[in-house]
């Protein structure tokens, strides 16, 4: 399978450079462009038909850290692949170049809810490491949500959300996801009290 | 689980280097008084950059230099200035033996231009700039204008921050209960405008460990174009050392601070002058720039504390013109304070040919003939540099003290016999020996003397100096009419806005000290 697809470029060389800096990883030059390249980035993973180069794009948007709502609809339309490498490139990168409800939403969703722990866990990643343009509300809900994932019935999601709002936080509040309901009660009351504080003090 | 723990940049820092110099050099003490982990007047002299030390990271394009410009103590402080969409961040970080245990206290005083960008200021301990157990313990940033403090692992706003106003800060850390106690007055005020007791650390985490310190812009978004500065930094397990006068709330040091220094550290005979900036040694943006490039940065650094006596073989002019003066003037340094003024006077002549606008150099080769008693050779070669140092706060005690050297006083007043043919320069070396031997009230009269007698293009000048005794001996307000008066005939009013900035701020007028300072240096907003 060809790692760089065969785009139609007409005449623009300078597309056709930035799609074999994808390919090779070298997103010094790409970031050296500037914003402007994002259009032609997102032309390239739209047009691609190879996961494994729309995957290196991802990479590439993971990397820019630039918000760029087009980027967000793009890789959207990728976040429940099942191709493993596209997915979890995807996955990392939504939050880096976008802070919408929809993509903490989603993110959640997959922690909680896909059929697949690798994705979930690299969900609860993405949570914890790379929604770099919340605001102090957005962390709010993003907080909420994952205190009530401690609720979730499946001991693996009580598990990535203890740790994505461990890496958050820096804190556990005490609490265990194998403990029994009655205790982990008391201690997600605990996040919900720190939580309440947190949105008052904003 | 362990798929969760992807490896993550450690928090401020990502991969650290160690720059042997930050535009500035000459800077940080960590001072071996009882009860001071480190103490960081940037004041001082040459310390060596490293792993007890402090370190200096100015990757992308911000920048970590010293500043004249302002200084809350001192004639010194950092600026640190980041620049947004470099990929990175400039970042002073200094470190101390490991606290394990007990209480700490955290002193230093900062100022904003502009409290819209964001700062991050944290303690942290050996897990890094992270939030977790013996990660980061104390962390102050700004967010939307607010000065904010992250306790309990959420921001906790303090107060609405002002632009070009000093806050300083004083936080106890007790390392067992995970708490401090957090204090920041204003410059000007006198009540406090944070005062929190009891507040978790940044984590929430009793025992958390300490030894490090930093300050920098943003570490995450990359948007920050802030540029602030950061004074008097001092970490210390008593508190009676924090609260020394070393930087009382509210002061800080004028020009006649350093004059009141200098007469204490100087002996008899005239020595190097302390190196304030890389300009000084004729090391602007263009040389800085040339150095970079040439990757001759750490070099400078390694030969500004003396761990690089010679400059590498293979590197390229101008870098290396740039650094054989620096050594020149280094060796030239050493020399005098050794005691050989005719090495020391080779030496700094060799720094001065090899990089003409090292004014640091040609002032001290000044200070060797002094040494030498070649009066004639110093009158000559003064008189082609004090122009330049006008506004350097350094000139005052530095005349003085060649004046002292000249020795019998009798004799020159005599010599210099007030009129209108006497030699501007020697008088004004008289007068300031006068003052820097405590013996203001001959210092006023011959003042007057000068005022009434000499050249009327010399009126301004002397009542500037009048103004100087006055302020010297504690008559602010005298001081201030002296100077108010020189201005309608003085030459060259610089001077003398600065000092006029420096009553005003003695006499509490804040905004008079800020219009009189922002004539001299303008202001950041236009650089």
């Amino acid at each position: 399978m060809p790692l760089v697809p065969q785009l139609v470029w007409g005449e623009d060389a300078s597309a056709a450079q930035v799609q074999q800096w994808v390919a090779g990883r070298n997103v010094a030059a790409i970031r050296a462009l500037g914003r402007p390249v994002l259009p032609k980035l997102v032309h390239l993973y739209e047009s691609a038909s190879d996961d494994g180069f729309k995957a290196r794009v991802a990479q590439t948007f993971y990397e820019l850290g630039w918000e760029s709502p087009e980027a967000k609809r793009a890789l959207m339309k990728d976040v429940h692949t099942q191709n493993q490498d596209l997915r979890l490139q995807v996955q990392w990168a939504l939050g880096r170049v976008s802070n919408d409800q929809d993509v903490v939403d989603t993110l959640i969703a997959n922690m909680r809810s896909d059929s697949n722990p690798l994705f979930r866990d690299k969900a609860a990643c993405a949570l914890a490491y790379d929604q770099i343009h919340l605001s102090e509300q957005q962390k709010v809900r993003l907080f909420g949500a994952l205190i009530e994932a401690l609720r979730d019935e499946k001991l693996d999601v009580r598990r990535i959300a203890l740790t994505a709002l461990q890496i958050q936080t820096g804190q556990t509040k005490g609490f265990e996801p194998g403990a029994s309901w009655a205790d982990r009660e008391q201690k997600i009351r605990v996040w919900q009290s720190w939580l309440a504080q947190y949105k008052a003090g904003l | 689980m362990a798929e969760l723990a992807r490896t993550i940049q450690g928090g401020f820092v990502g991969s650290l280097v160690v720059f042997g110099f930050i535009g500035g050099s000459a800077w940080a003490q960590a001072q071996g008084a009882a009860g001071a982990l480190v103490r960081y007047s940037f004041d001082d002299d040459l310390v060596d950059t490293g792993p007890d030390t402090f370190s200096v990271s100015q990757f992308g394009r911000g920048s970590v230099r010293l500043s004249t410009v302002y200084r809350f103590s001192g004639y010194r402080s950092v600026e640190i200035r980041d620049v947004a969409g470099d990929r990175n961040f400039p970042e002073l970080q200094g470190y101390f033996p490991i606290r394990t245990e007990g209480k700490l206290y955290l002193h230093f005083a900062m100022m904003t231009t502009d409290p819209g960008e964001e700062l991050n200021i944290a303690l942290a301990g050996p897990q890094w700039f992270r939030l977790r157990k013996d990660g980061i313990a104390f962390w102050l940033k700004t967010a939307n204008g607010y000065l904010t403090a992250i306790s309990d692992s959420m921001p906790k706003k303090l107060f609405c921050m002002r632009a070009f106003v000093w806050y300083v800060v004083d936080a106890t850390y007790d390392i067992d209960a995970g708490t401090y106690d957090l204090t920041i007055r204003q410059e000007g005020l006198e009540s406090p405008v944070a005062d929190m007791r009891g507040q978790a650390n940044a984590a929430s985490q009793p025992g958390s460990r300490v030894d490090k310190f930093s300050f920098i812009g943003d570490h995450d978004t990359d948007a920050s174009n802030v540029v602030y500065y950061v004074d008097d930094v001092l970490v210390g397990v008593d508190e009676a050392i924090v609260h020394q006068p070393f930087a009382a709330p509210g002061r800080r040091k004028l020009f006649v601070d350093y004059w009141n220094s200098a007469r204490r550290a100087r002996a008899a005979h005239p020595k190097p002058l302390p190196m304030m900036s890389l300009a000084d040694l004729g090391i602007g943006s263009a040389e800085t720039a040339a150095l970079r490039q040439n990757g001759a940065g750490e070099l400078l650094g390694q030969i500004l504390s003396g761990r690089l006596p010679e400059v590498p073989d293979d590197l390229p002019d101008p870098s290396r013109s740039i650094l054989q003066s620096v050594i020149a003037w280094r060796e030239g340094a050493r020399a005098l304070t050794d005691g050989d003024a005719e090495l020391a006077l080779a030496r700094f002549d060799r720094a001065s040919q090899l990089s003409p606008s090292a004014a640091l150099s040609q002032m001290d080769a000044v200070m060797a003939l002094a040494n030498l008693a070649r009066w004639d050779e110093v009158d000559r070669r003064l008189a082609g540099i004090v122009p330049q140092w006008r506004d350097d706060p350094r000139l005052p005690a530095t005349l003085a003290i060649i004046g002292l050297a000249r020795g019998d006083l009798d004799a020159v007043e005599h010599q210099l016999r007030p009129s209108a043919e006497s030699s501007g320069l020697l008088a004004e070396e008289y007068f300031l020996t006068l003052l820097w031997k405590g013996d203001a009230a001959r210092a006023e009269t011959f003042a007057h003397t000068m005022l009434a007698r000499g050249p009327d293009s010399e009126r301004g000048l002397w009542r500037e100096r009048l103004g100087d005794a006055a302020f010297l001996s504690g008559s602010i307000e005298r001081a201030r009419d002296y100077y108010e008066a020189s201005l309608a005939e003085h030459p060259r009013p610089n001077s003398v806005w600065l000092k006029l900035s420096d009553v005003y701020f003695k006499l509490g007028d804040l905004e008079k000290e800020r219009a009189f300072r922002e004539r001299v240096y303008g202001s950041l907003r236009e650089r």
